[in-house]
């Protein structure tokens, strides 16, 4: 159910060729990059999207068929295919939606995989502080959405648990208890909001996961995760669900004391692609976040996906047209340091 | 321990007969749910959970339903006991331990499960969350080491588990018990400033948090008939004003509860749970849980404890627990 990252391949060097590219070292000032690709052997690279996209009224389904494309995501890849779309609800309240995935969102997603052919689009959602599911999709407005558009809903705190082996092996975790549902599934789709975290720095598409994990198992909040190690936890979920798309929300995210307390940021983005870390890491860019900073992004890198700008090919907009840096709170020992020095 | 019926009794055999219709079709509803084990599920078809199984016992008694069903519900919920006395959500998983509460609320009153519930009070005394000194309260702005009860094994505790919990000791006569004296505190000591609980944080980074309508209205249920009303007034003023807004079934179940175990159940409870019941139409139908806890709202009098025929007292039996 995974999609195979991509490979760049590089030729390896033979001592000869290592002795005599170091002789031609004023070159290697310009090209330092491209030689530590020779020297390291293959890098796994990806595409991200950037679609702007001003207010949630724009047609979101379009533009993410247009991130499909340009990602060359086809009709023929996703006929048939059961989808699983995971948006962020960890804890709404009435007039703040910049805490969720803005249900606008949701609708178009649900429209973009229906058009390419999709057999099935399920909305799901473990919400991370509130028991009361229902009362979560009210007061995020997505029970609307979904009841107008006749989209399924499973509430994934309370649904039966299936034990998968910890593939990511960064936590005390011998296994972990997914939801059934995403056995039953092709495709697990994350639909994640563009904030900043008090704990982990930032939230985007690989953080949104630890929605999916039960409350039953995990609890309310899911502390179980955060006794392990949050960046760690990060890691071992999306090892072993192995997620295979993103969409981030980033029409209005959230700046400051995230992923709750924070204030509306309006960067007009969405952000897609195949490989969450390459996602993320060109939200931080947006974000004005190093992300190389952020632990779980550090960690992931080579391992689950790109980090770095050259290993990532960005298609729509350049991620520099749109950079709009979130404010940080210099108090919070997570946002220290993050603050990317590029541009 | 002292015997305790879990209903209110009615003198009217044919009880049963008078609940009215939308009630009756729901415990009728719940009722058919039940597997060939004793148990219950969420949804129909799936497969029975200790907590669900609980809140239909609990529901169904609360009404007099079907009596026999109750039983072999209790009976299941023996089964899934392990021998340290925790009833876990799954016995693949035993430290999501937080069912035991409920399980000790649906055994109560019934001789041949004394020993099963004595069990279950006894791990309850002997169980509590990842506790420690305060690290610092410009990030974290509450007690961190008062005791309460968790969610799941060595995590911290919240306030849904601890209010579960307390209910739980407060049903079997140990108010006073210094587990539940500190329950007590604990939940005090995580009351936002302006009223109400959010999940069980109340400020980090010096930021206080949002209350939510469910957890706010079970503490306020964990603490009537202990807690003098000045300590919680606040949080009664920020639960009266979002009782009009609560539809869903277990915001609004926790609420006309928790209301309720105040004196302050509204006349038009009954009309509210109709109201919710037919949100069903629009969302379909409510895990069971859910579906229960509505129901135990409309049939208590004044908040949980009323479903029991005495409120929480201390019995010499109880009072030797440590």
């Amino acid at each position: 159910m995974t999609t195979p990252p991509t490979y760049t391949e590089q030729p390896t060097l033979s001592r000869r060729q290592l002795l005599q590219a170091c002789l031609v070292g004023g070159g290697l000032a310009v090209s330092g990059f491209s030689l530590l690709h020779w020297l390291t052997g293959p890098r796994l690279t990806a595409q991200t999207f950037i679609g702007q996209a001003k207010i949630y009224e724009a047609d979101l389904a379009n533009l993410i068929r247009q991130g499909f494309q340009e990602l060359g995501i086809t009709p023929l890849e996703i006929k048939g295919k059961r989808i699983l779309l995971k948006p962020n609800l960890v804890e709404p309240h009435q007039s703040l939606s910049h805490i969720n995935t803005h249900p606008l969102v949701v609708r178009g997603a649900v429209e973009a995989f229906l058009s390419l052919g999709a057999a099935s689009v399920v909305v799901a959602e473990g919400p991370g502080h509130r028991h009361d599911t229902l009362l979560v999709l009210e007061e995020s407005g997505l029970a609307d959405v979904l009841y107008e558009d006749r989209i399924p809903f499973q509430d994934l705190n309370i649904m039966d648990g299936v034990v998968m082996p910890n593939l990511g092996g960064q936590t005390r975790m011998a296994s972990l208890t997914f939801p059934r549902i995403v056995k039953e599934v092709d495709w697990v789709v994350s639909l994640a909001k563009m904030k900043t975290h008090h704990w982990a720095g930032a939230t985007l598409s690989m953080k949104n996961f630890f929605g999916v994990m039960p409350g039953n198992y995990y609890g309310w909040p899911k502390n179980v995760l955060h006794q392990a190690g949050i960046p760690q936890s990060i890691l071992d979920i999306n090892a072993t669900l192995k997620p295979h798309f993103a969409i981030v929300d980033g029409i209005i995210g959230m700046e400051g004391d995230g992923p709750i307390m924070g204030t509306p940021v309006q960067s007009g983005v969405l952000v897609m692609g195949r490989n969450l870390p390459a996602v993320d890491a060109t939200c931080c860019r947006i974000m004005g976040i190093n992300p190389d900073k952020i632990e779980y992004l550090r960690k992931a890198d080579q391992w689950l996906g790109p980090i770095h700008e050259s290993l990532i090919e960005q298609r729509g907009e350049s991620w520099r047209t749109v950079h709009r840096p979130f404010a940080l709170v210099p108090e919070i020992p997570a946002h220290q340091g993050l603050r990317s020095s590029q541009l | 321990m002292e015997y305790r019926p879990l209903i209110e009794l009615h003198g009217d055999l044919n009880f049963s007969l008078m609940i009215q219709k939308p009630f009756r079709h729901a415990l009728e509803l719940l009722q058919s749910w039940q597997q060939p084990n004793g148990g219950f599920p969420y949804h129909s078809g799936e497969e029975a959970r200790p907590d669900a199984t609980a809140w239909a016992i609990i529901s169904m008694s609360a009404y007099e339903f079907d009596p026999e069903s109750c039983n072999r519900g209790r009976a299941y919920l023996a089964s899934q006991q392990a021998d340290d006395g925790r009833v876990s959500i799954a016995l693949s998983h035993p430290e999501a331990s937080w069912p035991t509460p409920l399980a000790i609320f649906a055994w109560e009153s019934f001789p041949q499960y004394q020993e099963a519930q004595s069990r279950a009070v006894d791990y309850l005394i002997g169980f509590t969350g990842r506790h420690f000194p305060t690290p610092d309260l410009s990030i974290i702005g509450h007690d961190t080491a008062i005791l309460g009860w968790p969610w799941i094994a060595d995590t911290h505790s919240w306030v849904v588990p601890t209010s579960l919990a307390l209910l739980a000791l407060q049903v079997v006569g140990l108010s006073t018990h210094p587990r539940a004296i500190a329950g007590q505190q604990m939940l005090i000591n995580r009351q936002l400033t302006n009223g109400g609980w959010n999940f069980g944080s109340t400020t980090v980074f010096r930021r206080e948090l949002h209350p939510l309508p469910e957890c706010s209205a079970i503490a306020l249920q964990a603490l009537a008939g202990t807690t003098p009303i000045r300590e919680v007034k606040r949080s009664l003023d920020y639960l009266l004003p979002e009782l009009p807004h609560l539809r869903t079934p277990i915001s609004l179940g926790w609420a006309l509860l928790g209301l309720g175990a105040w004196g302050l159940k509204p006349a038009n409870t009954e009309e509210l749970a109709r109201a919710s019941l037919q949100l069903q139409e629009r969302y379909g139908p409510y895990p069971l849980p859910s579906l229960a806890l509505l129901l135990c709202a409309v049939k208590a009098s004044h908040g949980l404890h009323s479903l029991f025929r005495s409120l929480p007292q201390e019995t010499p039996a109880s009072s030797t627990r440590n």
